[in-house]
């Protein structure tokens, strides 16, 4: 049996902690007026920089539940 | 192949064959005179340090590949693949949390302000004294790195060697330190030819290269492990998870390695990478750069965490099935080298050998290149001016600067190898890498961070940050189980190495502590100053404030005294630093904050451009060039092709030779002039020609750029 500090306690405080992170640098990003969702190639990076977020977040659960699983 | 048993770890010794040698030496003059052919395409020292703003978004992703993957990871992560299995991924993918920060926040300030180097950086948005600080801990940085590369690349050619042997009636015993001593020398003399434009192209073709022999190896690697049931299902299951323990052991473990390399080494990666600045800074664009460092970070760091680790990965299950081969105790930083001559054949090791070899050595190149050119930059050049030396010439000038980059050079690689010596009793390079990155890093990262995101940040802040912070990071240092302990999350401390990685956590608390607390209490030092001021002996004072400080500071550095005692001092050293700092540093914090953090880039954009900034979302054109005569600063479009392009005459414009897989060689930037009626058809002149390396006809493709 492989302890939960091996697993799911890593993935939730990498995009937990990471997520706080993140999260200032999208909010800083807007309030300042650096990205202008007003653009269309902004908009675009915007959507761009949350994919990412999740495409990371998706990766290493599929790979937690492989490694546990498979 | 000849081995020896040492008492914990099984090291190899004589490995390879003559022909895998040839095969390294032909490798190493290739990449040399490849690097020399593009070397002609500099034709000015911004096309030196930047390659001219002219690259396509892939064409920068891919040759950062090189600069990323080629210095130590190799043999490091290869390291922790073979001790922890796929966990040695989680530092390749985990860089995504700041990318917002850097994608519309340092990239844009960088290119918009035309900073050339981050000390430059710190003197506009602060002081020559933040900037000679900064330029301290900036080299400290870069030597460090050097140092890890030299450990690595000794690591790296040691199992090469025999154990022994005979020259001169003499028999000789290889050691690391001689090793590294060797090829020091060599480094000097491999020399980074022609330039940006030759090191990207250079590490482009390494990129692939290396991209290449890693994949080769891990095929090669499954197809040994396949007969024994397949490299997955020979793995433990804790061997197969993508992220490390929580908090155990101490020499791997997640919440240390987030500290150390999520945070502290992805701001640093993305910061203060000199070398990977003025990549991002040969795009053509700042959204081309945006594109190379979103399409690195997502395709290009997963890839090639495969790369790097999968030696270690396949060593390991080896060692399951045939231990005989592959001892379990193999020393883990041999485990690349040893791994690569099991799975390949004679011929095949020597190239996989020489595509990281060469790397290895080329990165080490740059990094010796890049210091000496900080030290010229922003230790020569300021010196002259602040000693009023002047050369009767500019040809005097640029042959004595020269020769100071050259002694510089020498001196920065001799500096180089002594580093080493920090940190050579580490047991793996990645465990000398995460104490370098946690201990080198914080105190930049916070102070370009802060300075970046926080208009307020200040002067005093950054100086007492430097000092101050530092101070109590030394403190950290030498009481590890009182300071770092409460930040620990659990790790147990290691008494030999204690808290290699979370250590990282604790320095960026302390620094960004002080910097948060000397910028709230501005007012108050700016008070205490002005008092000082209005007494009669207020240079008296100050010195006597400056000169207290410094003692404070060396008390601290040798740790004379208790600690309580020395916390106190600590405290006091922030307040006479801070109180000295307002003293002597004329703020402007309007100028100084002005196009220099993320909330006034739009200016920085009005700056750059010399106008405001036409945003209007225009199309690309096809057109045919034709020659104009005279030089006027502008190229000219017909009515049509500037209004699909939604420009106007004072805008700026990049164009550049159809042909795609260019990636932006032959390219110029200029600004749109008055149009005329030819569709189809720009005007450029002579200069733009030469400069864009065009070719009669063969059609441009322009865009605006804003």
């Amino acid at each position: 049996m492989v302890p939960i500090t091996h697993t799911w306690i890593p993935l939730l405080y990498l995009y937990g902690v990471g997520g706080i992170f993140f999260l200032i640098g999208m909010i800083i990003i807007r309030k300042s007026g650096a990205i202008n969702l007003k653009l269309k190639r902004h908009r675009h990076w915007y959507r761009v920089l949350i994919f990412g977020y999740f495409y990371f977040l998706v990766f290493h659960t599929f790979f937690t539940l492989l490694g546990l699983y498979w | 192949m000849e081995t020896s048993a040492q008492n914990i770890q099984h090291t190899f010794h004589n490995i390879g064959s003559s022909i895998d040698i040839v095969i390294i030496g032909v490798y190493f003059i290739f990449i040399m005179l490849f690097g020399s052919y593009f070397g002609k395409y500099n034709r000015s020292t911004k096309d030196f340090f930047f390659g001219g703003r002219r690259f396509t978004w892939w064409l920068i992703a891919f040759s950062i590949v090189a600069t990323g993957v080629g210095s130590h990871s190799f043999i490091k992560y290869s390291a922790k693949g073979f001790q922890y299995g796929f966990s040695s991924t989680m530092t390749y993918i985990n860089d995504w949390f700041f990318l917002p920060f850097f994608l519309f926040g340092w990239l844009p300030i960088i290119v918009y302000t035309r900073i050339q180097s981050i000390p430059e950086y710190f003197e506009r948005r602060f002081s020559p004294s933040a900037r000679f600080l900064a330029t301290i801990l900036l080299l400290l940085y870069m030597i460090g790195y050097i140092g890890i590369g030299f450990l690595t690349l000794g690591k790296a050619a040691m199992p090469l060697l025999p154990e022994s042997f005979n020259m001169l009636g003499l028999t000789i015993h290889p050691t690391l330190m001689g090793m590294i001593i060797i090829i020091a020398v060599i480094t000097g003399i491999y020399i980074t030819f022609g330039g940006q434009t030759a090191v990207i192209f250079t590490d482009l073709l390494q990129g692939f290269v290396l991209l290449f022999a890693g994949f080769l190896l891990f095929f090669l690697g499954i197809a040994y492990l396949h007969p024994f049931g397949g490299l997955w299902h020979l793995l433990p299951t804790t061997w197969k998870l993508p992220l490390a323990d929580f908090n155990k052991p101490p020499d791997f473990n997640f919440v240390g390695i987030f500290w150390q390399d999520g945070v502290a080494g992805s701001v640093g990666f993305l910061f203060m990478n000199m070398g990977l600045i003025m990549r991002f800074m040969a795009t053509k664009s700042v959204d081309e750069g945006r594109k190379a460092a979103t399409f690195n970070i997502l395709i290009m760091l997963p890839l090639s965490a495969i790369v790097v680790g999968n030696a270690g990965w396949i060593g390991k299950a080896i060692s399951i099935v045939q231990p005989n081969i592959i001892p379990p105790n193999t020393s883990p930083d041999q485990i690349f080298d040893v791994v690569a001559h099991v799975v390949s054949s004679p011929g095949v090791f020597g190239f996989i050998m020489a595509a990281l070899t060469a790397a290895l050595m080329s990165t080490v190149d740059t990094l010796i290149n890049a210091t000496a050119a900080i030290y010229i930059n922003d230790i020569h050049r300021p010196l002259k001016q602040f000693f009023k030396i002047k050369e009767k010439t500019k040809k005097d000038t640029d042959k004595k600067e020269l020769r100071a980059a050259r002694y510089s050079s020498a001196i920065i690689t001799g500096l180089g190898v002594l580093s080493v010596l920090a940190f050579k009793n580490f047991p793996t390079v990645y465990e000398a890498h995460g104490y370098f990155h946690s201990t080198l890093t914080p105190p930049l990262v916070v102070a370009i961070f802060l300075g970046i995101f926080w208009k307020r940040f200040t002067p005093a802040a950054v100086i007492t940050t430097f000092l101050g912070g530092v101070a109590l990071m030394i403190l950290g240092a030498q009481h590890p189980a009182v300071l770092i302990h409460p930040f620990d999350h659990g790790i147990a401390m290691n008494p030999e190495h204690p808290y290699t990685y979370i250590r990282a956590l604790y320095n960026l608390v302390v620094l960004s502590v002080v910097a948060v607390v000397v910028t709230y209490l501005d007012g108050q030092f700016t008070s205490i100053v002005k008092l000082i001021k209005s007494k009669s002996n207020h240079k008296q004072i100050i010195y006597s404030v400056t000169a207290l400080a410094v003692i404070l500071f060396i008390m601290i550095s040798l740790n004379i005294g208790s600690l309580l005692l020395l916390l106190i001092a600590n405290l006091i050293l922030v307040v006479l630093v801070a109180i000295a700092s307002t003293y002597f540093i004329e703020y402007d914090p309007v100028a100084q904050t002005e196009g220099l953090t993320v909330w006034s880039i739009n200016r920085a954009k009005e700056v750059f451009k010399g106008r405001k900034v036409n945003e209007r979302e225009g199309e690309k054109v096809l057109v045919d060039w034709k020659l104009k005569k005279g030089e006027d600063g502008v190229i000219n479009f017909s009515k049509k092709d500037m209004e699909k392009m939604a420009a106007e005459p004072g805008d700026l414009v990049y164009i550049s030779d159809k042909r795609a897989w260019l990636g932006g060689l032959k390219s110029i930037h200029s600004v749109f002039g008055e149009p005329h009626d030819e569709d189809g058809i720009v005007y450029i002149s002579e200069e733009d020609e030469k400069n864009g390396i065009f070719i009669k006809g063969k059609k441009l493709i322009a865009e605006k750029e804003m």
